[in-house]
């Protein structure tokens, strides 16, 4: 694993952070499902493959605001000091429960004097496909 | 007849449609940082002092109504097209929140299969001192009917 970064003196425009492999499985999906309020309301379309593809879904989902998590815990490895001020997400297209996908991030802007970065973010599957993507604000202490 | 964009703006974005109040359970705030594969403690520890809900909770968050009880209808069934998160001050699981919720944009996108009309909700959640803790934006993508 790569060093973290502790400010913003260390950040570089355009660098990549280390890709990030989460845990999409049935269980993970399900125990964040249930922890939202929408284990039991949404017909196991987070929670079990079958009933998910009698909804029209290629299995059961990863919930799109997981990615919204996966996201902002992979600035968080990046950086355990980064407060992440903003972070937006647009979902493309399902992510699938129990297949790997990656998770990946640019650095796209870096304001050492407010001590902001933005980044562009990015989860795809297994097929090299973008299933989500975003941006992210992200506040870091003076060196 | 298309719907008219502005029509439906002059008459819907930035009045309040619905307020609701939450406590967020730490317990569930937890498990939704650990399920994201959050490591932090400020996330993962309910008795870390810094405590607080991940963006992703935040996001989870819903009003009690999506639209305005007046709002027409304007197609199909509403996928869900994004979240945006945007924290102003660390919101605190276990303390009393209000969540109050305008449209803040609607806006319309043209492709080969017709149009696409984004209605953005905007959940603003305020602590119980009345201040502005965080702002939760949730996209609708509606495919318009065709005609």
């Amino acid at each position: 694993m790569s060093a973290t970064v502790d400010n913003i003196s260390q950040v570089e425009f355009g660098t990549e952070l280390e890709p990030f492999e989460p845990d999409t499985s049935l269980s993970a999906t399900s125990a964040f499902a249930e922890a939202v309020g929408w284990g039991t309301g949404r017909g196991g379309r987070f929670s079990d493959h079958e009933a998910a593809r009698k909804e029209g879904f290629p299995g059961a989902l990863v919930p799109g605001i997981m990615n919204m998590g996966f996201l902002t815990s992979m600035i968080h490895r990046w950086s355990p000091v980064a407060e992440v001020i903003y972070v937006d997400t647009v979902f493309r297209a399902p992510v699938v429960a129990d297949e790997p996908c990656t998770i990946s991030a640019v650095i796209t802007d870096v304001d050492e004097d407010e001590g902001i970065v933005e980044l562009d973010l990015t989860v795809k599957n297994a097929k090299d496909e973008t299933r989500v993507f975003g941006t992210a604000r992200v506040r870091l202490p003076a060196a | 007849m298309q719907v008219d964009i502005e029509d439906l703006k002059s008459k819907y974005l930035n009045l309040e449609f619905d307020r609701k109040d939450f406590v967020l359970d730490p317990e569930k705030v937890v498990m939704v940082a650990k399920m994201s594969g959050e490591t932090l403690p400020q996330f993962c520890d309910p008795d870390h002092p810094d405590f607080q809900a991940p963006p992703a909770f935040i996001a989870s968050l819903a009003s009690g109504r999506h639209l305005p009880v007046d709002f027409p209808k304007i197609g199909g069934v509403p996928m869900d097209g994004g979240k945006a998160v945007t924290v102003l001050k660390p919101v605190r699981p276990g303390t009393p929140l209000t969540g109050r919720t305008h449209l803040h944009d609607i806006y319309d996108k043209s492709g080969r299969s017709g149009r696409m009309i984004f209605l953005v909700s905007r959940m603003e959640i305020f602590d119980d001192s009345g201040e502005h803790v965080a702002t939760s934006d949730s996209r609708q993508v509606i495919r318009e009917k065709s005609q």
